[in-house]
């Protein structure tokens, strides 16, 4: 009899929290899933059409989406707070091109037809990397930290 | 993930693209081929065949159900190119079914994702959910089992995967319109510690961090933002990495950035599953600071000068500036760009006295180019480093350099056949001349992608 109660008590302060949760749900209509318009080739400044607002969603200015050559190096920090508008313009498998865990070759390679895209590792970069290692070991972590480093594993055992 | 329960995966989500009103497949088929000559070494030709494949599948019954699906598969038609010795292999990037609801900015996604909330770039195999909340707040979090990739000693296998049992995370955030965004995330990667194993090991792969991240936006001109990360593993909270970046833009035409980032190497690489490689028992620290300017001289021609110096408590200070220069045709029919960078180590110490000095300074420059008339597009890219002869690195090779052409037919919207001739030199094989083919295939709904 205890044990009914007990389970009564719980599911009705599980209902309550489901309830309060979902009027906490924002009631705004959700960010457009892809963009309305199909961009050219080339880095987009957001800005450039869409002036003195913010994006719905991310609630920032367009600006701060604007592919500038810092955009493009740093744009981590905008993955991180606002997939969803990378989202619009860009699908899962753009990401993949240099982040894909485990990868079959250096990107620079796959890529290799594309020189404007900022792909990471052209040239020789066997060589490169004991350099940039010394340097800065964290940029490397990044990805192969904990990621695809098996090439990494054959040397640094 | 064990190769049984990948391939019921694989199924379940093929067979969900059945029922996809709107389905698009795209892929890149490549060959590559080159021959290697090492001193001591037998000669070697490579030819590896490689095929990337992916599918979106959207309104599967309803509007707002989607499959993602991404991976690949290579093989080598003559010797073994893969270090590991295997002639083949594949790997799903990700594959996984998305519910987006129509308000709040909701989604559900499950299977296997990559999930980067402010902490940590992570594969899962599992559940994510985020939602937008009133005032301002929204919320986020996901759960599963990490993705192994078998990188560890075989030894120590059984360990990292006892350790690596379960991995979730989560980010609370705010948001103001037009001021900025702060967020509060946490990451968990294993809930069972090296201590809690039959023989302890001295090896973690456990990880507990604890983020916060912010973004100030007030207006078009100003934006700065980063994140600070503490390791929270351990019985006092330690400062993993700091890493803030500033932009001020003077006008339609200069863009001006400063960044600050510092790293403690004992945190921040805490429970890597590459111990000897990064080596988080050195204490060391990493601290660095730069700034760029970005100049749109023309609507074609864009300047960008950087600099940065970085300071590891091992090895002292390096110094890197350059600059480059970019043309955009207005049509974007050409494309190019000049760069140069020089790289200054001369302050960097000398740890070892049993091993040759190694000098990190070198110069680097790079031309490329790109240009598109009717459905040909042709490229073509060079890229020289020049370093110090002396350093035991280049066994005598100073000039390390790689050029590769490509030219490329648009056969129509979707398709498109590609050929690269790379011709390069470098301390491991001289004068090498590489070939790739590649076919690019779009069929289907898409309009966005990996473009």
């Amino acid at each position: 009899m205890a044990r009914k109660s007990i389970l009564q008590i719980v599911g009705i302060v599980l209902g309550l929290c489901v309830l309060t949760a979902c009027s906490l749900i924002s009631p705004e209509a959700s960010f457009a899933a892809t963009h309305p318009q199909e961009l050219g080739a080339g880095r987009p400044i957001c800005s450039e059409c869409h002036s003195n607002d913010v994006a719905k969603g991310a609630l920032k200015p367009y600006a701060s989406f604007d592919h500038t050559p810092t955009f493009v190096k740093d744009h981590r920090f905008q993955a991180n707070q606002d997939a969803n508008t990378c989202a619009s313009c860009h699908a899962q498998s753009f990401c993949a091109d240099c982040h894909g865990g485990k990868v079959p070759m250096k990107p620079a390679t796959r890529l290799s037809d594309r020189p404007d895209r900022a792909t990471p590792h052209r040239g020789d970069f066997m060589t490169q990397h004991r350099i940039e290692g010394k340097m800065d070991p964290s940029s490397c972590y990044a990805c192969h930290g904990r990621a695809n480093n098996e090439k990494c594993a054959a040397c640094h055992r | 993930m064990k190769p049984r329960t990948q391939v019921v995966l694989l199924a379940t989500l093929m067979t969900a693209t059945a029922w996809g009103q709107e389905v698009s497949l795209y892929g890149t088929t490549m060959a590559q081929m080159w021959k290697q000559e090492t001193p001591g070494f037998d000669k070697n030709t490579f030819t590896p065949a490689t095929q990337y494949l992916g599918i979106d599948a959207t309104k599967l019954g309803t509007d707002n159900l989607s499959l993602h699906l991404f991976g690949w598969g290579r093989t080598d038609l003559s010797d073994v190119s893969n270090f590991d010795g295997s002639k083949s292999g594949g790997y799903l990037n990700y594959g996984y079914l998305q519910y987006r609801f129509d308000q709040a900015n909701a989604e559900i996604k499950a299977g296997r994702f990559t999930a980067n909330q402010a902490t940590g770039f992570e594969q899962v195999d599992g559940v994510s959910v985020r939602t937008d909340l009133r005032g301002g707040f929204s919320i986020s979090a996901f759960g599963g089992k990490p993705v192994y990739y078998k990188t560890v000693d075989p030894r120590n296998q059984a360990d990292y995967e006892f350790q690596r049992d379960f991995i979730m995370g989560t980010r609370l955030a705010w948001r103001m319109p037009k001021v900025g965004e702060i967020g509060l995330s946490y990451v968990q990667d294993g809930t069972k510690a090296a201590k809690d194993l039959d023989i302890p090991s001295p090896v973690d792969y456990t990880r507990k961090m604890l983020g916060a991240d912010f973004h100030l936006a007030p207006a078009s001109a100003f934006d700065l933002r980063g994140r600070t990360v503490f390791n929270v593993a351990n019985e006092r909270t330690n400062t993993a990495e700091h890493d803030y970046t500033a932009t001020v833009k003077l006008g339609d035409q200069v863009t001006m950035t400063g960044n600050y980032a510092m790293r403690n190497f004992n945190y921040y690489f805490a429970g890597t599953n590459l111990p000897s490689l990064f080596r988080q028992d050195e204490n060391d620290k990493f601290r660095g600071f730069g700034g760029s300017i970005t100049w749109n001289a023309s609507t074609v021609v864009q300047l960008v000068g950087d600099y940065r110096h970085m300071h590891r408590e091992t090895f002292g200070d390096v110094n890197r500036a350059g600059g480059e220069v970019r043309w955009t045709a207005s049509d974007k029919s050409f494309l190019g760009g000049v760069s140069g960078h020089w790289v200054n180590a001369a302050n960097t110490r000398f740890v070892d006295p049993a091993t040759p000095y190694r000098s990190l300074s070198h110069k680097e420059a790079r031309v490329w180019a790109m240009a598109t008339q009717g459905k040909l597009i042709a490229s073509l890219d060079a890229i020289l480093q020049r370093y110090d002869s002396e350093n035991p690195y280049l066994v005598g090779v100073r000039n390390v350099y790689e050029v590769v052409g490509s030219l490329g037919y648009q056969a129509t919207t979707n398709v498109k056949v590609s050929g690269d001739i790379s011709y390069g030199s470098t301390p491991v094989a001289r004068h090498e001349t590489r070939g790739l083919l590649r076919a690019e295939y779009r069929f289907g709904f898409a309009k966005k992608g990996g473009r």
